[in-house]
């Protein structure tokens, strides 16, 4: 059965955001036939065999996820994390906008699948139109008894409440958006314990990204072979892929995994006219370089850890031969410094060190020195941190002073000259 | 549950040890005296794993491993030292080190900070940023006791951690983010809380000082003692700082599991001054003529001993009286009862206060009992306001098994947590305790007829349950002078009664130890006053001149807790050592020492130390029959109690304070904000329908009298239709007044200036 793509399927068409118009294309089925036909267990297995991975960024296996949960008879919550805020990444953002029936509908499955009876939904805050089009496609499918308790003359059911964020990239990070749910400051937490032993509320907790939920229904529909069949094997199925940069239309991509680099520069519209791409970050802000040679790589999970980088959520941001890297990696390192929790020691202090350096060297302030200091100072803050966003830091920086030294050299001379 | 718990094998540095299972690193690593480095972690405040420099390198792992959350397992390898280990620590120093400011010669934590130490052992000596330091604020006031250095500030959480794990208050927060963070109260208002200055120890850097030592000495300057506090009830072991015959500071005694684990309040920490402070008495003096005239010891003594003689030849020994003892060492309580009766005087009452019983009787627990507690019932005044310390393992129970709160009568906490209200103990029955098997039960001491009601209450659920009682007095060593016999026997009178028998002018002699009646004792500072005046000799050991003092006929200068060594008993009834910590100022005494002294002038005889030091903390101490002990209320002097609040008007909740007190507090300088105003709480309701609105001045009404100019504040958790005022306030005594009165406000005015 060869599907090109599903989740984007219709955007622009027709008006995904009507319950009638999603319904009448075969929405909402699989959650009945969920929760009237199938048991949670079931539902675990066909996940776990369709071999989906998170599309959050870290690519971890759905299905295995989900096993974690103890069985302690506590209760549990699934938590769709919408707090997408990647550099590059709008993929989230446009299913919430555009298609908010088909992420309810995954939501209500993963929280069957994992035996919650309460699922919450973590938008952004950036995301108003998001909200508020989530919040009344939420009222439509409570209003036509999708959502709430006993659903179907079943005795099961699942309620979704929505919280918004208030503007903190760290709030991604699954812990952070935990205590954020909660009302407690939004910074990650130390782990061990794990939210699927001890996450919201302390219990048994699920947290998924809205395209990884949103694939469900689709799954369900058309077998979990469907989807493993797609792209590499270990690395299956489709994904919306943010592309941006110095291409000539920017936009989101539903693609089979398995694709190459080029292939998503033609998708969108190819480089701009007389100029060359040079460098491609292929996994949002987090993700380190590749460059023209790894064009023809193919685009999944595996292959893209194997050359030194990542998949990411899926953001891949292509840099032509204008492209100032001493500006671009400023403007990064300053992105993460900025939105540091501040908690651990590494991730604050040498976060905020890169930025006033390279702001320094922009200013033709810098010192030759500088530039293997840069790389010395992002290494040293790498994998000493209590969460993943410390180690955002160093890859793309690394990687462009690598590959681009004679750029922040020029900085450097330019001073020379000037004094 | 079953067993002793598993135990893991694991190798460290090349030793090998076992330890339970669960175990973290850095716990482990000091079974076998391995140092390691750490900043936020905190035996008493669990992992948080931020500052990292707690690096290990755990064999297996490829990335170095926090020690302080990773937990041992079995055949586990760790290195605490080497290239990578130390590397890593070399980079986390550097980090912090980044933007620290290198102002260790000033800084009150210079000499004992881990920053500093840690740097020494591991920075690298210069620092490789090219750019400015960062500039923050240096002095921002959190509050009447903190303040907070931004520059110094490692973000270690362990401030905010204590004020969420331990206190349950929750006012302490990191606000905004990464390099721009900052300790602050969410709210933006003061950071007020009975435990404030702890933060300050926790502190592992010159982060938080408190205001009453700052840029006042080295650490390496201070003598230190160990001693015990004797402030309140609670019994905390506490270390005494002292500079060339000062008490800077004093300090908590981490090892100190049994009662404080490790924290003190305030009170206990910042109430110092008073040592030093220039009005302290140092010299016997005699009021002759109206006038004070300086006397020598000897001929005080002499004076006051002839006086008692004389008295009981011409009157007999019910001429005489003793009043006090619930400030003195047990020691020095056992020598009031013993020089008094001696002389055939049974007119002895250690309770100059509002607490009318200190030993809770068979059922007594300990700290740790507390903790075990499912249901903890709170009768009065709450320990919040007589022993905090008390009041931590209380939170203690709430926080970490979930024990039910359950408040009788009107007073309120400080901290949010859900609880049941009834009015009286009576009521307890309606709320279904007997599901549980553990249930304390604490009481303020005060009203016998509430005592003798939940005593009732406590018994009828004794069968097959564990009942565990404490009484949380206001009075310090109550425990230790109730024990010590310093209560009315075989026809004696109590302390209501010697005051009566005062008023009525047959007393010839009166004794007042360390106490201050005129401010504390019910009936009113006006009737003590008159009560005292009618006396023809009344002696007074003080260290100030208290109101008390000021009426009496001979006021002998007296030493404080520090100045002296003894044993007091905690209110859990454990004897704590004290050992003098500061040199007293020449001229004092000891009551010991004056007793002593009396004792050899009346011809007694008194035990010799060994003897004494058996009596005070070996006699097994004099235990009541349970709350309410009719033996102590046999009398019957103690004037009937009001029965429930009338039709009309406010019922009134009188409050014990931290920084309430005529005598350590009013005497310290130090204190300054501290001390509280005279204040009358409402819920905002309640000040609705009375009209009245924060920061108003009104007169408080009753049949006893008036208080005037007391400041109105509202208090959200405040109890419709009661008005809550603060007791010991020497400009606004309370003591005329009886929690649960009726009482109206008057003549409500706005101050001069604000309208």
């Amino acid at each position: 059965m060869p599907v090109s793509k599903v989740l984007t399927r219709g955007i622009g068409e027709v008006d995904l955001r009507d319950l009638k118009v999603y319904r009448r294309r075969g929405g909402y089925r699989q959650w009945k036939r969920v929760i009237t036909e199938l048991q949670p267990v079931e539902v675990v297995d066909l996940v776990s065999k369709s071999n989906l991975r998170g599309r959050g960024g870290a690519g971890f296996p759905t299905g295995r996820k989900w096993g974690f949960l103890p069985n302690n008879g506590r209760p549990r919550y699934m938590v769709c994390n919408s707090d997408e805020a990647e550099p590059g990444t709008f993929k989230d953002r446009m299913l919430i906008e555009e298609t908010p029936h088909q992420v309810i509908e995954g939501m209500l499955i993963g929280a069957y699948a994992i035996g919650a009876k309460q699922a919450f939904i973590y938008i952004r805050g950036e995301f108003k139109r998001g909200y508020e089009v989530f919040t009344k496609a939420l009222a439509d499918a409570r209003d036509a008894g999708l959502i709430g308790e006993k659903l179907f003359g079943t005795e099961h059911g699942v309620e979704i409440t929505i919280h918004r964020g208030a503007g903190a990239y760290i709030c991604g990070e699954e812990t952070a958006l935990l205590n954020s749910l909660e009302g407690r400051r939004g910074e990650p937490r130390l782990k061990p314990p794990f939210p699927a032993i001890k996450g919201l509320y302390d219990e048994p907790t699920v947290v998924n990204n809205v395209e990884t939920l949103a694939f469900l229904p689709y799954i369900l529909k058309n077998g979990p072979e469907w989807f493993a069949q797609i792209g590499p094997p270990k690395s299956p199925g489709l994904k919306v892929v943010s592309v941006s940069g110095h291409v000539k239309k920017p936009g989101n991509f539903e693609v089979a995994l398995g694709t190459t680099l080029r292939k998503l520069l033609a998708l969108a519209g190819g480089p701009r006219d007389g100029r060359k791409i040079i460098a491609v970050q292929p996994g949002g802000g987090s993700s380190a370089c590749l460059f023209e040679e790894h064009l023809d790589l193919s685009y999944d999970f595996d292959t893209m850890a194997a050359n030194g980088t990542m998949l990411g959520s899926g953001a891949v941001v292509f840099f032509d031969d204008t492209t100032d890297f001493v500006k671009a990696a400023h403007a990064l390192v300053r992105f993460f410094a900025h939105e540091s929790c501040g908690q651990c020691t590494p991730c604050r202090e040498g976060g905020h060190w890169l930025e006033v350096t390279l702001e320094r060297i922009l200013h033709g302030g810098g010192l030759d020195s500088d530039i293997d200091m840069l790389v010395a100072v992002a290494r040293q803050l790498t994998g000493i941190n209590l969460c993943p966003l410390g180690d955002s830091i160093e890859p793309f920086l690394a990687s462009v002073v690598k590959r681009f030294e004679s750029q922040f050299r020029g900085y450097v001379r330019k001073r020379a000259i000037a004094v | 549950m079953n067993g002793a718990p598993k135990e893991v094998t694991l190798t460290i540095d090349g030793t090998q040890l076992t330890v339970p299972e669960g175990t973290l690193l850095v716990e482990a690593a000091k079974r076998i005296k391995t140092d390691i480095p750490v900043y936020c972690y905190h035996p008493k405040l669990g992992p948080a794993g931020l500052c990292r420099i707690c690096l290990v390198d755990v064999e297996k792992t490829p990335k170095l491993q926090i020690a302080c959350n990773t937990t041992v397992a079995e055949g586990m390898v760790v290195h605490t030292y080497g290239p990578k280990v130390e590397d890593g620590r070399r980079a986390v120093l550097e980090f912090l080190l980044l933007n620290h400011p290198l102002d260790c010669p000033i800084c009150d934590k210079g000499g004992e900070c881990d920053l500093q130490d840690y740097s020494i052992a591991y920075g690298q000596g210069a620092s490789r940023l090219a750019d400015p330091k960062e500039i923050k604020p240096k002095a921002i006031d959190l509050g009447p006791t903190i303040v907070l250095d931004d520059e110094r500030c490692i973000v270690c959480q362990r401030c905010t951690r204590f004020d969420e794990i331990i206190t349950l208050e929750r006012s302490l927060v990191v606000k905004d983010r990464g390099q721009r963070d900052v300790i602050a109260t969410a709210t933006g208002t003061p950071y007020v809380s009975m435990f404030s200055g702890n933060v300050t120890e926790l502190c592992p850097v010159g982060a938080l000082t408190s205001k009453t030592y700052r840029f006042k000495s080295r650490p390496w300057d201070l003598n230190r003692s160990l001693t015990t506090c004797v402030q309140c009830s609670a019994g905390c072991a506490i270390n005494v700082d002292e500079r060339h015959g000062e008490v800077l500071r004093t300090m908590s005694v981490p090892g100190d599991d049994a009662v404080s684990e490790g924290w003190l309040c305030d009170r206990g920490r910042y109430n110092v001054g008073f040592y030093s402070d220039p009005r302290r008495l140092t010299s016997p003096l005699l009021r002759r003529d109206g006038e004070w005239v300086q006397l020598g010891w000897d001929d005080a003594i002499d004076l006051w001993a002839k006086t008692l003689r004389e008295a009981v030849d011409s009157a007999g020994p019910k001429s005489l009286a003793a009043l006090g003892g619930g400030r003195l060492t047990n020691e020095e309580a056992y020598l009031v009862g013993h020089v008094f009766r001696a002389l055939g005087c049974e007119n002895i009452d250690w309770r100059t206060g509002r607490q009318r019983q200190a030993s809770p009787g068979p059922r007594g627990g300990t700290y740790a009992d507390v903790e075990s507690a499912q249901a903890l019932v709170l009768v009065g005044v709450p320990a919040a306001q007589t022993a905090p310390i008390m009041s931590l393992r209380i939170r203690k129970a709430v926080s970490q098994r979930g024990a039910r709160m359950i408040l009788v009568g009107d007073y309120v906490l400080p901290i949010r947590v859900a609880h049941d209200r009834v009015a009286r103990p009576r009521d307890l029955a309606s709320l279904d305790l007997d599901r549980y098997e553990r249930i304390a039960f604490f009481w303020d001491g005060i009203d016998p007829r509430v005592g003798s009601e939940l005593n009732e209450f406590a018994e009828s659920l004794a069968e097959g349950r564990k009942i565990f009682t404490y009484i949380n007095g206001e009075t310090p060593n109550a425990r230790g002078a109730e024990g010590m016999g310093l209560v009315p026997r075989s026809g004696g009178r109590d302390s209501v009664g010697i005051l009566a028998a005062a008023h009525d002018g047959n007393l010839r002699a009166l004794a007042i130890f360390a106490a201050n009646p005129v401010l504390h004792m019910p009936g009113g500072a006006n009737f003590v006053r008159g009560a005292i005046k009618n006396v023809p000799f009344v002696v007074t050991t003080e260290l100030f001149m208290t109101p008390t003092a000021e009426r009496s006929t001979l006021v002998l200068p007296a030493r404080g807790p520090f100045e002296k060594s003894g044993h007091t008993f905690d209110l859990t009834g454990a004897a704590r050592v004290l050992r003098p910590g500061v040199a007293a100022p020449t001229g004092t005494l000891s009551d010991l020492e004056i007793l002593i002294a009396l004792a050899s002038a009346l011809g007694v005889d008194v035990p010799g130390p060994v003897a004494l030091h058996r009596q005070a903390v070996l006699h097994a101490p004099w235990v009541a029959s349970g709350f309410g002990d009719p033996a102590l209320f046999a009398e019957g002097e103690l004037k009937a109690l009001r029965a429930g609040p009338k039709a009309s008007g406010l019922r009134l909740v009188i409050a014990a304070d931290l920084f309430s007190g005529g005598g350590t507090v009013y005497h310290d300088d130090r204190l300054g904000e501290l001390r509280p105003l005279a204040t009358a709480t409402l819920s905002e309701h309640t000040a609705a329908v009375a009209g009245v609105h924060d920061g108003d001045l009104v007169d408080l009404v009753a049949a006893e009298g008036t208080l005037s100019g007391l400041v109105v504040r509202l208090a959200p958790n405040h109890v419709d239709g009661t008005v809550t005022i603060l007791e010991g306030l020497p400009d606004a005594p309370a003591s005329a007044f009886e929690s649960g009165q009726t009482v109206a406000l008057a003549n409500v005015r706005v101050p001069a200036g604000v309208a």
